[in-house]
């Protein structure tokens, strides 16, 4: 089993390497990949600056950021109109390019830099996962928790519709008219002002580190809520459904026969099988709650990956943009490598039925 | 279940327990500032936000500064306006530096660190093609050998303009960045026209770029009055003042000498709704630029205890631009028929509420000698915009639509995506448009996509926002024939405007400069390649932590982070 | 009798669902009926709060009628949300059951097939095809018929004859992943930032990078059911693929599917209000639902903003829900 889970894992590494090299080709044959240092230079233009020299410098910067370089080891290569007999479609660059050059960095640890202020992308990005990790990780755990616990609560007492649709209502609230909501209920002067409204708080503030710490947890939790506010209908609903299809099979009947309590028959026998179809949801809870972190980083003014992300992608910031979806579909590929083997483990009949 | 519930209830008491450690204030003397977004670099070579072009201002020092009140360079580092003289056709700009200015190490700014300053700024391997392109008109510099203070600028151009900008970099530090003095030997011209040359012979110069890439810009010493001594990215900044900065030591210091707070605190809050929260609870007390709408809201709420409020006219003004080389644009009475169907004063109470005011063109009313009172406003006229159509040979259908050359007149209206201003003037000139049967469509678009669409002239007709400034009229870049594919998005090419504009660039008497100003909105009144909605009022609010004296300025950022007082009798 | 008062009790609830629903769509009908002047905005009267004049539901910032832009934007939401969530969940439920059923070994095709489609491919994608005139066609048309021709001849060897099982689990799995391993909403936000939006391209979007879920749903559930004893019989007697898909597995994997469909249709329209409220929506000609919650942003007093659409959304969204039990209660007697 080992085996098989490693050669799966083998399998999405390479699938996440081809999807990053597709991205990377993409990208960086985006005409808007010229306009960056162009922009720059041409938003604070005064005085005596003619075109040529404009040109010229855009060229310099070009050269410098190695956008003259070709992408790709092969690119399109250019034929005559009249041209009847096929010829080549590609051209061989040989390793004297862009992608070489990234990967050859990323084998060593570097990233490269960001086209807006020269930084490394590893520091930018390790200074937004210090915001995110913690932030989504926790919003996993409390909504997959929370999930379980009312699916089991709601499919042994069928009389809570209520709170059914309570969960439906807040499903299709868009996450940032949620966190608007909090903000506005608990953060507000004119109302309840519970929580402070935005930041992670001033670190170096005379005040001791205790209290900071201590205060930290103030700060996360409206962000925390409308995360896991909006991501727990789903999984919780697929819970309940699943629940009930399996209370009405034979096997529970049998449970129940042998006189145990209906919550134990769920808990016990039902949940390990309703879990299944489950997981799927639960692996996609990591990138559905990034995304969500982009509003909610927005909002709450916390300094996260989504912001990075987001923020990048408008301005055509390529480095950063490719370094975070790494970060991304590395975090993916574990989430997937985990949820295969939650299944095996869940199912035994797979573990069989595979070999 | 029960235990679930009571668990529930124990973490949100915990909670509200926790924000009682929370709102504790901040150091007493310390100015709260909101900021929208992040300065992203403080590297000198590199910013273009705004918010880091400030923080570098208060970080380091330049030659000259423009001062917003006075509407003129006034020198900072450098004792007085350069001396100007002229050498066949070069200008040569003499400074002197002030000799009280110190590095923060004692040692005096000297003439030496202004020369280095040129040649990183010149340096190779150094992401400096926009300073190159900017500050390429100094040719060279020739320290006084009698006096370490001062030394002449050589410089190309005979513009008035480049008294200004010879003297508007930061002066960096060459104890810290080059204690041995490697590039003095250097010679700047060659430095300028052959940078390979240069590295070839001078080694010292990758050294350098290698340097001053390794070390954080953010540690770089300036000698402007206030040190970095926090910045956690996408946050806060915050910035202390020397203990012992040197103007301090400059009698009658003027007012840009003078840093009032202790501290500076810049806080990062991207959305308008949480920072205006926080500033009605106290977390921050300066939120400049708040929308139109909430800052008379809040005008008239009752927090006005707590707050004050201040506007001030602006430079920032709505443009509505027409590209020029489109088939049916071309004919400047198309566009003058178009700029008909604006109605401004709706515009300006919908948009700002009222806290706008309205020019004929480019040049703000409050120029009493330049600008020309004697042309009418643009007013709201469809009618005539109808007449002007027909006289540009177009040709009304029966169903409407106007056609002319087998062509219908359909256009599309670009403007940036979050601006929900110009989607309201977008939407308004759709309007009275459709009623006059022409075709528009509202097309928002991506900040970045639309500069790249309006530079190739992919565009009808834009709305955008310029930020202009007192201290000089350059219309080269926005109106000349020679900025096309650069920042004339327009695309005007007129004989006589690129004459008008090279003119007012060169002429130094103030009288007969009045006069090319007032012949140059004629003549944009005329072709209508830009249409000026209105000038913007800054506004602030600000909390009486402050001291009233606090203003609102007519440049960006819309406040002086200097001036910032916090008010000693209340402490909160 | 508990079970006949439940269903009398969701009687009249089903009754308001289906009469929500209804009116969505009269108000979708009726908004191209409003004169085409009722989407300019009154600079005089922006954020006006309800129960005034002229507007009885308030103004946005904008100046636009708040009931006018509720009324076009319940065609917005039919046009955009309905389709892409029935696009994505037929997408994904078809992808699914394919994947699910076939697995990586029950599709097969003779060796030879395989080589001649490899020649094919390999020699599109080496070779241009030549631009002038009928050359255009041939090209690929002679491509074509020699791999038809070349395989047929390849089938004479026994060798070639073998079947080669086509991995279309693993191909589904691995779009899956690749669509999945990136935030729907950041991939949206970067290709709407080097695109512009319209309708169709929005739904589209949408639909292509949102199928993931229900494919990956079906196609659990369809693993779990083949290993059911009565599909084991199923198969033995030689029932064709189809049948098996159409009769057996589909009614199963529908129950997930089923669930999560209003759902899904609530997270399009959340998607498309996010887009919106992030800047990058569609043009303001298609007012919508998520545009004036976004708006609201612009001016945090104004409650109308948020109240009257977030309304419409619930109720949507709650009658999508209501409308699916009543399905499942019409099968379960």
């Amino acid at each position: 089993m080992v085996r098989r889970v490693l050669g799966r894992f083998l399998q999405l590494l390479l699938t996440g390497w081809g999807l990053i090299t597709v991205l990377f080709v993409l990208v960086h044959s985006l005409p808007v990949n010229d306009a960056q240092a162009t922009e720059r230079l041409a938003d604070r233009l005064e005085t005596e600056t003619s075109a040529e020299k404009i040109q010229q410098a855009q060229q310099a910067a070009r050269l410098r950021l190695g956008l003259t370089k070709p992408v790709f080891y092969i690119s399109y290569a250019p034929v005559s109109q009249h041209q009847m007999r096929p010829a080549a479609r590609w051209r061989w660059n040989g390793t004297h390019n862009q992608y070489h050059q990234w990967l050859n960095g990323l084998l060593h640890g570097n990233l490269g830099r960001s086209y807006r202020t020269e930084e490394p992308v590893s520091t930018l990005l390790a200074s937004a996962l210090l915001v995110t990790l913690p932030l989504t990780g926790l919003a996993a755990l409390l909504t997959i928790g929370l999930s379980v616990v009312l699916g089991l609560w709601l499919a042994s007492r069928p009389g809570l519709r209520w709170l059914l649709t309570g969960l439906y209502a807040l499903d299709s609230l868009p996450i940032f008219v949620v966190a608007l909501l909090l903000l506005l209920l608990l953060a507000n002067p004119d109302f309840l002002a519970l929580f402070p409204t935005y930041g992670l708080g001033m670190q170096d503030d005379e005040t001791s580190s205790i209290v900071y710490l201590l205060s930290q947890p103030a700060f996360l939790v409206l962000p925390l809520a409308s995360l896991v506010i909006t991501a727990l209908t789903e999984p919780t609903l697929q819970l309940v459904s699943a629940l009930r299809h399996e209370a009405g099979l034979p096997y529970t009947q049998t449970a129940r026969a042998k006189g145990l309590l209906e919550k134990q028959v769920l808990r016990r026998h039902a949940l390990r099988n309703a879990l299944l179809p489950i997981f799927t949801l639960f692996t996609e809870l990591v990138p559905n709650l990034l995304a969500g972190a982009v509003v909610v980083e927005l909002i709450f003014a916390l300094p996260g990956l989504g912001r990075l992300l987001a923020d990048a992608a408008a301005t055509h910031d390529y480095p950063v943009v490719l370094g975070g979806i790494l970060v991304v579909l590395a975090a993916r590929l574990l989430t997937l490598a985990l949820a295969d083997w939650l299944y095996q483990l869940a199912d035994p009949r797979l573990r069989i039925g595979i070999q | 279940m029960k235990s679930f519930s009571f668990g529930l209830l124990a973490l949100l008491l915990g909670c509200i327990g926790l924000t009682a450690c929370t709102s504790q204030p901040d150091a007493p003397e310390s100015v709260r500032i909101r900021w929208a977004t992040d300065p992203q670099t403080l590297d000198p070579l590199l910013a273009t936000a705004p918010q880091a072009i400030e923080v570098i201002n208060l970080l380091h020092g330049s030659l000259l500064v423009g001062d917003y009140q006075s509407q003129r360079y006034v020198p900072w580092l450098a004792q007085s306006l350069p001396v100007v003289s002229r050498r066949d056709s070069l200008t040569l700009l003499t400074y002197t530096l002030r000799p009280e200015a110190t590095w923060d190490n004692g040692q005096p700014v000297v003439a030496r660190d202004v020369a280095f300053t040129l040649k990183v700024l010149n340096c190779p391997g150094l992401p400096t093609e926009y300073m190159r392109a900017q500050y390429g008109f100094v040719l060279d510099i020739e320290l006084d050998a009698s006096n370490a203070r001062r030394f002449t600028l050589v410089c190309q151009s005979a513009s008035q303009d480049i008294i200004g900008s010879s003297g508007d970099y930061l002066i960096l530090p060459e104890y810290s960045l080059d204690p041995q003095g490697t590039l003095r030997p250097v010679p700047l011209p060659l430095l300028r026209t052959d940078t390979l040359a240069a590295v070839q012979r001078y080694p010292a110069l990758r050294a350098l770029a290698h340097r001053y890439r390794t070390s954080p810009p953010n540690k770089l010493p300036g000698c402007g009055p206030y040190t970095l001594t926090a910045w956690a990215k996408n946050r806060y900044l915050r910035l202390q003042r020397k203990s012992k900065w040197w103007a301090r030591n400059v009698r009658n210091a003027p007012r840009w000498l003078q840093a009032n707070a202790p501290q500076l605190d810049f806080r990062i809050i991207p959305d308008d709704a949480t920072a205006l929260l926080a500033l009605r609870r106290g977390s921050i007390d300066l939120y400049p630029m708040p929308t139109a709408r909430e800052f008379n809201r809040l005008r008239h709420s009752a927090d006005t205890a707590n707050l004050f409020f201040r506007v001030a006219d602006s430079y920032d003004m709505t443009v509505v631009g027409f590209n020029t080389q489109r088939p049916a644009l071309q004919n400047a009475l198309t566009r003058r028929a178009l700029s008909m169907l604006f109605d401004i004063p709706g515009l300006v109470q919908a948009t700002q509420q009222g806290l706008a005011y309205r020019s004929v063109s480019l040049i703000n009313p409050h120029d009493k000698l330049a600008y020309n009172d004697s042309l009418p406003l643009p007013a709201f006229n469809p009618k005539a915009a109808a007449g002007l159509l027909q006289q540009a040979g177009w040709r009304r259908q029966p169903n409407g639509t106007w056609w002319q050359d087998g062509k219908q007149l359909a256009l599309g209206v670009s403007y940036k995506a979050e601006d929900s201003g110009h989607e309201i003037i977008a939407l308004q000139f759709q309007a009275a448009a459709k009623k006059l049967g022409i075709l528009v469509k509202a097309q928002p678009r991506n900040s970045e996509l639309l500069k790249k669409r309006l530079r190739k002239g992919e565009i009808d007709m834009y709305v955008r926002t310029m930020h202009g400034n007192p201290f000089s009229y350059n219309f080269k870049p926005i109106l000349h024939s020679k900025g096309i594919g650069i920042l004339n998005y327009t695309h005007f090419q007129n004989a006589e405007g690129d004459r008008l504009i090279d003119a007012i660039s060169v002429e130094q008497n103030t009288m007969r400069k009045a006069k090319l100003l007032r012949r140059f909105q004629t003549l944009l009144q005329q072709e209508s390649p830009l249409v000026v909605l209105y000038f913007a009022r800054h506004r602030l609010i600000a909390s009486r932590r402050l001291s009233p004296t606090v203003q609102a300025t007519s440049i960006q950022p819309g406040y002086d982070a200097l001036q910032l007082k916090p008010n000693s009798s209340s402490r909160r | 009798m508990r079970r006949l008062a439940w269903s009398e009790k969701i009687s009249w609830q089903h009754g308001a669902a289906i009469g929500w629903l209804l009116l969505l769509v009269f108000a979708a009908i009726g908004s191209l009926f409003l004169p085409e002047s009722s989407l300019t905005p009154d600079l005089r009267s922006t954020s006006v709060p309800p129960l005034t004049f002229q507007h009885w539901l308030g103004t946005d910032p904008l100046g636009q009628d708040v009931g006018t832009m509720l009324l076009y934007g319940a065609r917005t939401t039919l046009l955009v949300s309905l389709p892409a969530a029935a696009l994505a969940t037929a997408l994904g439920t078809t992808l699914g059951l394919i994947a699910g059923y076939y697995g990586n070994t029950r599709l097969r095709f003779p060796c030879a097939y395989w080589l001649a489609a490899v020649l094919l491919a390999g020699s599109l994608f080496l070779f241009r095809l030549p631009q002038a005139g009928i050359a255009r066609v041939w090209y690929p048309l002679l491509l074509g018929g020699t791999a038809l021709l070349l395989g047929k001849q390849l089938q004479r060897f026994s060798l070639f004859r073998r079947p080669l099982a086509f991995p279309v689990d693993q191909l589904v799995l691995a779009a899956v992943t690749l669509l999945a391993a990136i935030p729907r909403l950041l991939l949206v936000l970067a290709i709407a930032a080097a695109f512009e939006p319209t309708i169709p391209g929005l739904v589209l979007l949408l639909a292509l990078t949102s199928w993931t879920q229900s494919a990956r749903l079906t196609r659990a559930e369809v693993r779990r059911l083949l290993e059911l004893p009565y599909l084991e019989a199923a198969h033995s007697i030689g029932l064709p693929a189809w049948r098996i898909i159409r009769h057996h597995l589909l009614p199963n994997a529908w129950r997930p599917i089923a669930t999560t469909f209003p759902l899904s249709i609530a997270v399009f329209i959340a998607l498309e209000t996010t887009l919106s409220f992030l800047g990058i929506g569609l043009p303001p000609e298609t007012p919508s639902w998520g545009k004036l919650l976004a708006l609201s942003r612009l001016s945090p007093s104004s409650w109308w903003l948020l109240l009257f659409p977030g309304i419409c959304l619930l109720a949507t969204t709650l009658s999508l829900r209501k409308l699916l039990t009543l399905g499942k209660i019409k099968s379960t007697f």
